[in-house]
């Protein structure tokens, strides 16, 4: 796997020998993107960051990785942490930050000691003078993906998302032009800048669900989803499958071809790509449910479509599923997934309908076997 | 964004998580302190301690065990190990054990979808349960939990 390689302190070498106008110009050529979510080109945030003019910059890496199904995050920091260390280092050297930030999931706390040791470890080699990596503890808030989140929650405050702009490349942590990177981006970083044939076009996916072969793989953009499913192995028939969460809940088609645009038609822009598999012995409605439970504790609270939209979703799933539904329950159940995602601000929000109004779409016979089911 | 924060504090989820760790949970008395440490005033402190999940504002037992509730524990049997270790334990979700030995809590996604179902025993994952298997794990926890208190 290309992600593990390791670069060993050199790729900070090269970034200082080529000066940071000659790395943002080799990312940008060789078309580094983030691998958070947003997939927006790393070079043009990392120099936005760079210009903005302050007294002191920081670099946050987020690692937290909440996204039911994915794991890719803990792979890298499990197998290749010396890696992502390097490469948080190089953005610190070319957006000229001293003090940087991981922030750490609370679920992989378990990972911690050990990536302290490899911070003391890499850190005194890299001689970059005064600079330092601090590990910021996560406690389970999902909605501290969202960099604005992520930021409050290092300060020390509630983990709720804020308006944009101001961006945290140029106003975030403690009103300093902050970058914060993806564990995956910025891994990617250092390897780019220092392997001549490193691959953009690689992403990391993780398998998960009704199959033999779950894990983490690497596959290029736009690769077939029978590839995907043959690695996969699944134990029986497949019959839907889920994009994380928020990519909604979609039939298995194994000529579509893996790209952003494909798995959620450009209304998602896909930088994660996490495949639950379901196959026939489930009903769709009880996975979404599972999904709407989640969504409805990760609500952070802050804006009342988002906080009570979730609850009143869940409890019409749980009400569907109960055998007490009807038929008018499913419309509601549409419009009231319509109506958060328009009015919600983030992107917990705009997409806590996804698995809804797509499980409505293309399984309504699962949904109409819980309604015959009358009590 | 601005806050109002000096920027050379200490950072707050750190300190939290420490004091969670010394006093077993974060008691009014242990916001108290903090409060006066870092100077920032106690109700701002309560408003964060109660957001984050990790944060219990409330005894807590000996084990606090945490089921995945995500998609892939879901499809691989998760339901079967959360009403198992319901009736083992004796006490609903969200609840402690009268013993103080247990508090079960369901949680989101805890990134070990490729090893599901998975659990989480005072932070470390356990993972590919079964029946039997968390059977032998409490059995275990029990001996240790009774080992301790003779002492």
């Amino acid at each position: 796997m290309q992600i593990l390689h390791k670069t060993n302190l050199e790729a900070l070498e090269r970034a200082r020998m080529l000066g940071s106008d000659g790395v943002l110009s080799l990312l940008e050529r060789k078309g580094l993107v983030g691998r958070g979510g947003a997939s927006s080109p790393t070079a043009k945030k990392w120099r936005e960051c760079r210009d903005t003019p302050a007294d002191e910059r920081f670099v946050v890496c987020n690692a937290n990785e909440g996204e039911p199904g994915s794991f890719k995050d803990k792979l890298i920091i499990r197998h290749n942490a010396e890696t992502l260390i390097e490469g948080i280092l190089i953005a610190a050297y070319i957006v000229g930050a001293k003090r940087c930030f991981i922030y750490l999931r609370g679920e992989y706390d378990h990972l911690r000691p050990r990536l302290q040791e490899q911070i003391a470890d890499v850190l005194p080699r890299a001689n970059l003078e005064g600079v330092s990596i601090e590990i910021v503890r996560g406690a389970g808030a999902y909605i501290c993906d969202e960099a604005t989140a992520l930021l409050k929650s290092i300060m020390g405050f509630r983990g709720t998302p804020m308006y944009r702009p101001p961006n945290p490349t140029t106003e975030g942590l403690w009103g300093r032009p902050t970058l914060v990177g993806n564990v995956e981006t910025l891994t990617c970083a250092a390897q780019a800048v220092l392997f001549d044939d490193w691959d953009a076009n690689l992403r990391l996916f993780s398998l998960s669900g009704n199959i033999k072969n779950a894990g983490v793989y690497e596959f290029p953009l736009g690769v077939k989803m029978s590839s995907v499913i043959d690695v996969a192995r699944p134990q029986r028939k497949l019959k839907a499958m889920s994009f994380g969460c928020f990519g909604g809940i979609m039939p298995v088609d194994e000529n579509m071809s893996i790209t952003p645009e494909a798995v959620c038609k450009g209304n998602c822009k896909q930088g994660n790509y996490s495949i639950i598999f379901i196959d026939e012995t489930n009903n769709v409605v009880d996975i979404s449910y599972s999904i709407a439970k989640f969504y409805t504790y990760e609500s952070c609270g802050k804006c009342t479509p988002c906080r009570e939209g979730t609850i009143r979703i869940l409890n019409l799933l749980k009400k569907i599923r109960s055998g007490r539904g009807v038929k008018d329950d499913l419309q509601l159940l549409r419009e009231l997934a319509m109506h958060v995602q328009e009015t919600s601000l983030c992107n917990l929000g705009q997409t806590c309908g996804n698995h809804v109004l797509t499980s409505l779409e293309h399984f309504p016979e699962d949904y109409e076997a819980y309604l015959a089911r009358k009590k | 964004m601005k806050m109002e924060e000096k920027k050379d504090n200490h950072l707050l989820m750190n300190i939290l998580h420490e004091a969670q760790e010394k006093h077993g949970y974060i008691s009014e008395q242990v916001l108290k302190q903090i409060s006066v440490e870092q100077n920032i005033p106690i109700s701002r402190l309560y408003g964060v301690a109660k957001f984050y999940t990790m944060f219990h504002t409330e005894p807590q037992g000996r084990y606090v065990v945490e089921i995945c509730g995500s998609p892939s524990c879901i499809l691989n049997n998760g339901v079967q190990i959360e009403k198992f270790l319901e009736r083992e334990i004796g006490v609903k979700i969200g609840k402690t054990s009268k013993d103080g030995m247990f508090s079960l809590y369901k949680t989101s996604c805890i990134g070990c979808c490729d090893e599901a179902p998975a659990i989480r025993i005072n932070g470390q994952p356990h993972t590919k349960m079964t029946v039997e298997r968390v059977q032998v794990l409490l059995k275990k926890l029990r001996t240790a939990f009774k080992k301790k208190k003779k002492k």
